[in-house]
């Protein structure tokens, strides 16, 4: 899927509020009153514009509902509002990013209470030590296998690794991993100061890593190297 | 030759790895790596693990789905 070129703040360690900031559109007056020209020139620009964006915020409400239904209906109800908006969107401006915004806002508001998962405040409070802080693989011959193993694991398996995170985590990793979205994107996207991104990243992975060691352990794919790391007993949680 | 040393290195890996360091940063830990195996081996982990997670997750809208937003566009669209 194309990249888009994103322009990242380098070392904007700050949020800023406002400027790029999108609530969800009251489903606009302006619908009723624009010219029918300029709603189907509105809508032209939508569908060449937004609805490429389709396959990836599907891929993205797969990972937040973990089914195809409520997928669906997320996005779906995206588009509709993200559509509804259109006419506030300032051309130029990242697009991914704004419906990202919209798509993310729908989850917390209507699935996510559905689903509520009540640890998730308490968890970025949590100090590392208390997340089960197991220091990774210790040299680098065990390292290298962990990659390789890595390498070699089944999509199905990193998809239930990545499910079974903490909601929270999953997102900024998705965002991060899967989106290429700078910290910043993900601070404005998910509401939340660059420090608690880096951080649900920094613990999203390091989950990530070690349910996907435990795999690979559990089916003996990293056997022959990974000598002093299959002795050390790590807590997943 | 601007080494950072392995605590810096292994502190920042991560933002290296999602292109969040400005250049000399960059340099910093590019010249530390080419002379740790350690450090190398542990962003190739990294790597690795964002290269699994972006293959596994891609995925595509169903069709019905997409027939289905363009129609309530439509519909949205037919109201003014």
């Amino acid at each position: 899927m194309a990249t888009m070129t994103l322009e990242r703040p380098l070392s904007t360690r700050t949020r800023s509020r406002g400027a790029i900031d999108t609530q969800a559109p009251s489903l606009d007056s302006r619908l009723m009153t624009d010219t029918t020209d300029e709603l189907a020139e509105r809508r032209a620009l939508f569908q060449e514009q937004a609805l490429p964006f389709m396959d990836q915020l599907y891929g993205a409400a797969m990972r937040m509902t973990k089914n195809p239904a409520d997928a669906a209906d997320l996005v779906q109800e995206t588009f509709v509002k993200a559509f509804a908006a259109f006419g506030q969107f300032e051309q130029g401006t990242n697009l991914k990013a704004w419906l990202y915004r919209i798509l993310t806002n729908t989850f917390i508001n209507v699935y996510r209470k559905k689903q509520r998962d009540p640890y998730q405040g308490a968890l970025d409070d949590l100090e590392d030590w208390q997340l089960g802080s197991a220091e990774s693989a210790t040299s680098t011959s065990s390292r290298s296998a962990e990659a390789e193993a890595i390498d070699r694991m089944p999509a199905s398996a990193v998809k239930d690794a990545l499910q079974s995170i903490p909601e929270d985590f999953r997102l900024a990793v998705y965002f991060a991993d899967v989106e290429g979205f700078s910290y910043q994107e993900i601070a404005d996207i998910m509401k939340t100061p660059v420090g608690t991104v880096m951080s649900r990243l920094h613990r999203g992975r390091r989950l990530l890593r070690e349910l996907l060691a435990d795999y690979a352990r559990e089916r003996g794919m990293t056997a022959e190297n990974a000598g002093p790391r299959a002795a050390t007993t790590r807590s997943t949680r | 030759m601007t080494d950072c040393g392995c605590d810096k290195a292994k502190a920042e890996l991560e933002e290296f790895l999602h292109n969040e360091l400005d250049a000399q940063q960059c340099q910093d830990i590019r010249d530390h790596m080419a002379n740790c195996d350690d450090c190398s081996a542990e962003h190739l982990v990294g790597l690795t693990l964002t290269t699994k997670v972006k293959e596994a997750c891609q995925e595509k809208a169903p069709d019905e789905l997409k027939q289905l937003i363009v129609g309530a566009i439509d519909r949205l669209d037919a109201r003014a």
